[in-house]
């Protein structure tokens, strides 16, 4: 056995001979023998590494049979070998799901809500097809926290109306944490926790750009998003990134018609630097998020006649047209964020953390108004926030580790003067002061984690109503605490258990709501004597992987006292524009429960399938009824065929998939329409992956509603006035070079 | 432990808080420009040659409050004559900014359309109403009412709603008694039902 090219002997090259089963390795002189081999026809194969294989026959009629075989060099490229791995955004015992790589592209191009919804447990409360607000075991808006890189996202997150103003671009992965984790993150996160992570920064010389196109056929969509990201090769520890996108959405087209008015646009940007030595990191981050959003034409109702007969015709009384532009009723709303944050390793067990934010939230509402009202906003607020955290992460060479810190936020909230309008929610400043300490003990395959907070609370509020200024004096305080522990029960199982206490403020909205709500044809009422909501949350997650079938179950419960929620009085405001419903705020104990499940199945090399579902009740166990805009029961399964071969790490997939959605049959005692009925969506998704010299290209071709199917989603508050968005093809295209 | 250039940053960062940190602004009074406080019905006789002639009469709805909970309008009885045809000129006030609606009304008149519905004018022909804008569009600041001679009953009554944002060229949208009002598409900006007696 010797090279073509040289003549060398070679060594370790690999015979076969396939009649006798019987195999042979070359020596160092590139010999080999077969012994007690019968005379005959034999098939043998050579093969060596880098070098072509060689099959032959010989015919074999003797005791010995010699022959000389010329290896060629072949060059082979072998694909490049991906690892996948990945480690939680955060190292706690309670229930973690991320949404990251394939899963977080094939959602690139829908907002933040949207996007989450492919997590079992998560669905959205939203307000038309451009508002969504993501829910965690149906807690939204402010009984959850959204993170925008660290730092908690601040807008006017209390309206049903008011989408988290980030930019899903921004984030390489975003984690929903869904247990109550007050303890850590500060009050308010209840239900659960929303990380929106970017990549860590380079810390060496390296450079990577993504571009991302997107175009859909619904609304005529069209998105673009472009991040490059590098590190310096002179100083070391140097990296960079910037990043933005672009956003245009016209009409959105239910199955029959356009709902008139429904268009949006968004331009963001985010920009990063930062440096990171062995004892020292330092980052800065800055993102602004803008957009303006069209609300459905009719939606905006002028007396509850107005809104009756709407429902009643269960949809706009026009077809509408197709056009991008946006008239009132809209929404234009930019936040700002800024942020620094530094790190410094004073010894090997102790690291002193600090990061402050800055934000700035301006949102404008225009609503149809008369005359020179109609170019001015009817609610026009800016929200300053200033965060500021200080802590200490210590690990040891024992079992301990854990973090000691001290929060604070400042928040101020002005309503810009010449609305017309006397404001809905007060002038307020607030500040929030929060100890807090976190320890762990882990030791093989048990982690124990607990940690303590208090946390104080001041609220000013002023405000002019009928010329008579009325303001208030707020103070609240609360402990939380939390116990978890993490269980690695063998090789394929893993139990998590999270015991956590959680607090709310009641909102400025909930204590000072004054006035009217169009949508709803509803007077809003608040109560200045509302009390802090405090909760307990029990979450389990039980974790299953063992070769061809993962298992993911989480099971909660979550006990709320003074649970604040509106309710109908049964009282009519009559005026000269007709009649309206009134509206006053509540407290009392809500007990929520359910179950989350994700599993998946290999069938074959190229076959898989999936099931994701999710079941929640939410009772007043005062009054013994139910909640309004609880998600119902709902399932989300498919199969995904693989072309590619098994070992090929490039994507080449398609997945249909079908999501059942049943009727909420758990209604609160009044709503101004009754729940709509079950539907069933079909969902279908091609995703390619190509490697072009080192750069990737993915390609994503989906249709989503694809039977075009006319339906209405309970958790949508424009149910009441249209059908859902009907059929929508998706192409979606992503380079990484 | 610290170096001197560690302890600058965080002075800093620390400054940077003190500087950014800010409070609400003082709060402002708005006027509330929007609220419709009165609704006022002028009528004025018209004569043969159709010539408006003698006093006006004004009949009057009005919530000082605009809308508030507790508080109910107060609506006038409208008193017409038998057999009469009167102009009827509708003014809209907004009494809490001292403002007059009417002029913003008639500014967007392409927007705006009252229609006058109820058992007065829809199906009874108890009164006959007719657009008479001025302007010519079809919006009913002003318009001609015919009071039967013979009505077939009395003590009806007369709705006025006024739409906003409605698409006046929705079929039946010229009709000023178009009870479908609402498939125009819009939304209520009134909705007033004056009691009628006859004489």
């Amino acid at each position: 056995m010797i090279h073509l090219e040289n003549n060398e002997p070679i060594e370790a090259a690999y015979i076969w001979v396939t009649e006798a089963a019987q195999g042979a390795v070359s020596d160092q002189t590139g010999n080999f023998n077969i012994k007690n081999l019968c005379p005959g026809t034999y098939a043998i194969s050579i093969q060596y590494l880098g070098h072509r294989e060689i099959k032959d026959t010989i015919n074999l009629k003797d005791n010995s049979f010699n022959k000389t075989y010329r290896l060629e060099e072949e060059s082979f490229n072998l694909a490049g070998v991906e690892i996948h791995g990945h480690r939680d955004a955060v190292q706690t015992t309670t229930a973690v799901t991320a949404l990251y790589g394939e899963a977080l592209m094939e959602a690139r191009g829908e907002n933040l809500g949207e996007s989450l919804k492919r997590i079992a447990g998560v669905t959205t409360f939203s307000t038309g097809n451009t508002i969504s607000k993501p829910v965690i075991h149906g807690m939204h808006s402010n009984r959850i926290m959204i993170l925008n890189n660290g730092i908690r996202l601040e807008g006017q997150q209390w309206g049903a109306e008011h989408a988290p103003e980030i930019d899903p671009f921004l984030a390489d992965e975003i984690t929903v944490i869904k247990g109550a984790e007050t303890v850590r993150y500060g009050p308010e996160a209840m239900g659960g926790v929303i990380l929106v992570n970017p990549t860590p920064l380079f810390t060496k010389k390296q450079s990577l750009t993504e571009l991302n196109l997107i175009g859909g056929s619904n609304s005529q969509l069209g998105n673009i998003a472009i991040s490059h990201s590098g590190g310096s090769g002179k100083i070391k520890g140097l990296g960079y990134r910037v990043q933005g996108s672009a956003k245009r959405a016209g009409n959105v087209k239910s199955p029959d018609y356009y709902q008139n008015n429904t268009g949006m646009s968004e331009l963001n940007f985010s920009g990063s630097i930062g440096y990171s030595s062995p004892k020292l990191g330092i980052e800065t981050y800055y993102s602004f998020f803008n957009t303006s959003i069209g609300i459905l034409r009719d939606a905006h109702t002028g007396n509850l006649s107005d809104l009756e007969n709407i429902i009643q015709n269960g949809r706009p009384f026009t077809d509408g047209t197709f056009t991008y532009s946006i008239d009132n009723p809209k929404q234009v709303v930019s936040h700002h964020l800024a942020k620094l944050k530094s790190h410094y390793h004073l010894n090997e067990n102790w690291k002193l953390n600090a990061q402050y934010g800055f934000q700035l939230n301006i949102r404008e509402e225009y609503d149809r108004r008369r005359g020179d009202l109609n170019n001015k906003p009817s609610l026009d607020l800016q929200l300053y926030t200033n965060t500021l955290d200080l802590f200490l992460d210590h690990t040891h060479k024992n079992e301990f580790s854990g973090t000691w810190g001290v929060n604070v936020i400042q928040q101020a909230n002005t309503n810009i003067p010449g609305t017309g309008v006397t404001p809905l929610i007060p002038n307020y400043d607030m500040v929030n002061l929060g100890f807090y300490v976190l320890e762990k003990y882990s030791k093989g395959p048990v982690e124990l984690e607990g940690g303590l907070r208090f946390d104080i609370r001041s609220i000013q509020t002023a405000r002019y109503i009928n010329n008579e200024l009325q303001q208030a004096d707020l103070n609240y305080q609360n402990f939380s605490a939390f116990f978890g522990g993490l269980f690695q029960l063998s090789p394929t199982l893993s139990l998590s258990s999270n015991l956590g206490s959680a607090w709310r403020p009641p909102n400025v909205n909930e204590l000072f709501s004054q006035g009217l709500h169009h949508g709803a044809a509803a007077i809003e009422i608040g109560d200045p004597n509302l009390n802090s909501e405090k909760s307990f949350k029990w979450v389990n997650e039980l974790g299953y992987n063992f070769k061809k079938l993962s298992l993911e179950i989480t099971g909660y419960a979550n006990q709320i006292q003074n649970y604040i929620y509106i309710n109908p009085t049964g009282e009519k405001v009559v005026s000269l524009r007709g009649t309206f419903n009134v509206y006053e705020y509540l407290q009392a104990t809500a007990f929520f429960y359910g179950f989350d499940f994700a599993g998946s199945y290999q069938f074959t090399d190229n076959l898989s399938g999936y099931a994701k579902g999710s079941i929640i009740r939410a009772k007043n166990t005062d009054e013994n009824n139910y909640f309004p805009f609880i998600p119902s029961d709902r399932m989300d399964w498919g199969i995904a065929y693989n072309f590619g071969k098994n070992a090929n790490s490039q994507t080449n997939k398609l997945t249909l998939s079908n999501i059942l959605v049943a009727k909420q049959r758990r209604e609160p005692d009044f709503d101004i329409a009754a729940a709509p009925p079950a539907y069933a969506l079909f969902n279908l998704a091609y995703q390619r992956g190509i490697d072009l010299k080192g750069n990737k290209l993915n390609l994503g071709l989906q249709v989503h509603n694809l039977f075009n199917t006319s339906y209405k989603e309970y958790m949508n508050r424009f149910r009441y006035f249209t059908d859902d968005i009907g059929q929508n093809f998706l192409l979606k295209i992503n380079y990484q070079f | 432990m610290f170096n001197s250039k560690k302890t600058f940053f965080y002075a800093l960062l620390l400054a940077s808080f003190a500087f950014t940190s800010c409070d609400s602004d003082d709060p402002e009074a708005e006027n509330d420009g929007e609220v419709i406080t009165d609704v006022i019905l002028n009528f004025q006789e018209l004569n043969a040659a159709g010539t408006p002639t003698g006093a006006i009469t004004s009949f009057k709805a009005s919530d000082p409050q605009g809308i508030e909970v507790g508080a109910t309008p107060t609506i006038q009885n409208v008193t017409l004559t038998k057999g009469k045809t009167y102009q009827l000129k509708i003014e809209v006030r907004n009494s809490i900014e001292n403002e007059d609606i009417t002029a913003e009304i008639l500014t967007e008149a392409d927007e705006h359309q009252f229609y006058f519905l109820g058992t007065a004018f829809v199906g009874s022909g108890v009164l006959t109403y007719t657009y008479a804008d001025p302007t010519g569009d079809l919006l009913g600041v002003v318009g001609k009412v015919v009071v039967a001679q013979n009505p077939g009953f009395n003590n009806a009554n007369m709705r006025i709603v006024l739409r906003h944002a409605l698409d006046k060229n929705f079929s039946g949208a010229t009709n000023p008694n178009f009870e479908n009002f609402i498939q125009a598409g819009g939304e209520t900006d009134l909705d007033i039902t004056f009691p009628l007696i006859l004489n």
